[in-house]
């Protein structure tokens, strides 16, 4: 099983080089003092946070008004938010998982699983299989019947190819957790395919 | 319901998702989300005016103020001045000041626990005899200005009690101890907030002084520690034993209402009548605009043009006019045009000359003569003539002039008429308006005094229903103004847990929890819960309220205990935040 997977292409916008860590870390700062200075930080993370939200769901509007929400309680917050060496977008991350994840626990029909069949072929390749037209029914039953963190897990790997660090920073666990985590995940997908599969 | 599974959804439009980005959309509403805490945090800073600023200020004010060492026997070693300049100084540099405005945060503000306000001569000292019998003992000169000065004159004291599990939660006191790291709630023996003002300005305890409040509890165990609320570190500061229980009984209620302050906050039938009131200047510069409109669009009354009759000897043109374009030479049908006297240009010789072009505009005085413009070629000669008729054409046109000039008259008279109605109209809506404006303020002056009454009546209520209770005296020495708690830590639930997904009514309707209170029925404690799941203790009795979207709903003992019994996370509440109006009431719903 290839968890480092080199052959997946992830989206590089968490990585930060020191200096752009710096320049976030003094606007954060500004936004500190006076809130009308939270601005680049909105313009820079709105859309990949509404992307976060509405990976989740149907509703765009509700995507929409989730995103907003948690913008806002980023801003009422941000007296609290400590530097860890992270992006800030790790911060808003938590927020918006803990947003969404209280809007599932009142009304869990809102939670929509949403991927690419080219996702459903990398997790076959991760788990060693070739990809069969057979093998889309079955990931997408086991997929969706995961439990909620394991879900989590595999969306956040695999549909939106995040890095394990940041995986790690949003889910609030060790990068090895979440690699272990994700690991007895895959093995139970690969036994499931197997067995569905004969 | 099982997880819906999309596969290869379309992504949303860049463009779709800039027009829901409003980063000043989102600026307001945090402003106005600080303002509003900062409002319900200070509740005696009602100024309507105050911008986002200065609440802020505002509140660092207050903090300083909550920042207090109550209870300590021994001489203060800093002045309460020295305090205050410290604090201020830290407000100012650190960014902690808009967390301490939610520190203290009533979830709905018209709940809140209403202070009742007291005068006393700062010189004199006095003792206040609250609704609850407690008794709050100022001696002479007990307070200092924040220069540390001797304070003289008037003194208002504002004061209230907390006595129970609804009086906590509508209050918004946190009551999370924290105590070397470890987390726990307090349970109330009582708690009370008092503050002083002088000219609105706060006024702080002498350091060589101390208040004592002798305080009816109606909980009578001797378990309870005296703690102080400290705003700045957010969290209780535990100040020693409570030794000074002393079994008292109550005397009767004294019903006198005299001194309890006028409340702030206002009815929502103010509210309503505010808004009618504040209506009303629109629509009268409205009706003004309608009135203007309905005159100017009163039909036009044109003077008829009374014929004239041509001078013998003037030099005359006939010309062909337009009547379409000078509808007034209609009365000059047949008109010849006169030569004015002023046109000094003219000679006979212009009567000789064939023009190509003869042209008719209006002239100096509008109505009365024209514009006759020649031209041959470079040649132009302009003359001011005046239409003139003759023979029978002038006796024509004058009868025809009379039969016009009676209708003009009769036309007028009309107009007059209707504006004379329309300003009658005008008029009496102003007066309408006027009368409404009237009767608007005296309903308002009227709900300000019902309301008054009701806010005291209630308190009568409450502290009556506390009063039939065998009660206990307990004694705060307060050194400084702010909150002070006769408590004793407990831990939280223990035995089941649950992650509870609150329906309205058991509906279909979800709402989402913002600050669940697990109100224990068998002790003064309320444990606050801000994130799934709760836990609970199966052999307590509990009820339960949740805060969502400025809306506080209630599950009751019995529906709860169901819940609680059947293992089943799915919750009925109702709102009651509409139906409630104070804490009293919250109790009485809550079952306690």
């Amino acid at each position: 099983m290839l968890l480092d997977a080199v052959h997946m292409e992830f989206s590089p916008r968490y990585h930060h080089t020191a200096d752009m860590l710096l320049d976030e870390q003094m606007i954060i700062e500004a936004a500190k003092q006076n809130p009308e200075h939270f601005g680049p930080l909105y313009d820079k993370y709105y859309k990949q946070i509404f992307g976060y939200v509405y990976q989740r769901m149907d509703d765009k509007d509700t995507a929409f008004d989730l995103t907003a929400q948690v913008f806002l309680k980023a801003l009422t917050n941000i007296e609290k938010y400590e530097y860890k060496g992270v992006p800030f977008a790790s911060w808003l991350y938590r927020i918006a998982h803990s947003e969404v994840m209280q809007l599932f626990r009142n009304n869990s029909k809102l939670r929509t699983v949403n991927a690419d069949i080219s996702d459903l072929r990398n997790i076959c390749e991760e788990v060693e299989e070739e990809y069969m037209e057979q093998y889309k029914g079955i990931l997408m039953t086991v997929i969706k019947d995961l439990p909620e963190d394991e879900l989590q897990l595999i969306e956040l790997r695999f549909f939106e190819k995040r890095a394990f660090k940041e995986i790690a920073e949003i889910l609030n666990l060790t990068e090895t957790n979440a690699k272990v985590k994700l690991y007895r995940i895959l093995e139970r997908v690969k036994k499931t395919l197997t067995k569905k599969s004969k | 319901m099982a997880t819906k599974f999309n596969l290869n959804r379309q992504p949303v439009p860049d463009e779709e998702i800039n027009s829901h980005k409003d980063f000043g959309e989102l600026v307001n509403k945090f402003k106005k989300q600080s303002i509003e805490k900062a409002r319900s945090d200070a509740s005696f800073l009602k100024n309507k005016k105050a911008t986002y600023s200065a609440i802020i200020a505002g509140v660092a004010v207050i903090c300083t103020v909550t920042y207090f060492a109550v209870f300590k026997k021994e001489p203060p070693k800093e002045t309460n001045h020295d305090k205050i300049a410290t604090s201020q100084q830290n407000n100012k540099n650190t960014p902690n000041t808009k967390l301490n405005k939610a520190f203290i945060a009533p979830p709905i503000s018209k709940l809140n626990v209403p202070y009742t306000s007291y005068k006393v001569k700062a010189e004199q000292g006095a003792t206040l005899t609250h609704k609850t019998n407690s008794k709050i003992i100022i001696p002479k000169k007990a307070f200092v200005n924040k220069q540390g000065q001797d304070i003289i004159g008037d003194v208002e004291i504002t004061y209230r009690e907390f006595h129970n599990q609804a009086d906590i939660i509508t209050s918004g006191i946190p009551m999370t101890y924290d105590s070397a790291g470890v987390q726990s709630t307090l349970e109330s023996a009582g708690m009370l907030d008092i503050r002083g003002y002088q000219n609105g300005e706060p006024v702080y305890i002498n350091p060589k002084k101390q208040i004592t409040v002798e305080f009816q509890s109606e909980h009578t165990a001797d378990r309870y520690n005296m703690y102080v609320l400290d705003t700045v570190a957010k969290n209780w500061v535990y100040v020693g034993r409570d030794n000074s229980l002393k079994g008292q009984k109550h005397e009767p209620l004294k019903t006198t209402t005299s001194d309890i302050s006028s409340e702030k906050t206002v009815s929502p039938k103010t509210i309503e009548l505010q808004k009618k009131l504040d209506a009303i200047p629109p629509k009268i510069e409205a009706e003004k605009v309608v009135y203007t409109k309905k005159v100017n669009q009163l039909p036009k009354v044109a003077t008829p043009t009374k014929p004239t009759k041509a001078t013998a000897g003037r030099p005359q043109f006939e010309l062909d006019v337009n009547y379409k374009e000078f509808p007034e030479l209609e009365a000059f049908k047949n008109a010849i045009f006169e030569v004015g006297a002023e046109n000094k240009n003219y000679s006979s010789t212009l009567a000789d000359v064939t023009w190509s072009s003869a042209e008719v505009s209006e002239g100096p005085v509008k109505g009365k003569n024209y514009l006759l413009t020649l031209k041959l070629r470079e040649r132009v000669e302009k003359l001011i003539v005046y239409p003139a008729l003759t023979g029978a054409d002038y006796g024509k046109a004058l009868k025809s002039y009379e039969s016009k000039f009676s209708d003009y008259k009769t036309a007028v008279a009309k107009r007059e008429a209707d504006e004379k109605r329309l300003k009658e109209e005008f008029e009496a809506k102003q007066v309408a308006f006027a009368t409404e404006q009237k009767a608007i303020t005296k309903q308002m002056i009227e709900e300000r005094i019902r309301w008054q009454k009701e806010q005291e009546e209630q308190l009568n209520r409450q502290f009556q229903s506390i009063n039939n209770q065998e009660k206990v005296t307990r004694v705060f020495n307060v050194t400084s103004f702010g909150i002070c708690n006769s408590d004793c830590p407990t831990s939280m639930p223990q035995g089941e847990k649950m992650t509870p997904i609150f329906t309205i009514n058991n509906s279909d309707t979800f709402i989402r929890s913002e600050q669940t209170y697990l109100v224990c029925h068998s002790k003064n404690v309320v444990y606050n819960f801000y994130n799934p799941p709760i836990s609970y203790d199966p052999k307590d009795t509990y009820s339960l309220c949740v805060l969502s979207n400025g809306k506080l709903y209630l599950c009751d003992k019995t529906q709860l205990g169901t819940c609680f019994t059947n293992k089943q996370n799915k919750i009925p509440v109702k709102e009651i935040s509409s139906d409630v109006n104070d804490s009293y009431e919250l109790k009485k719903a809550l079952g306690i």
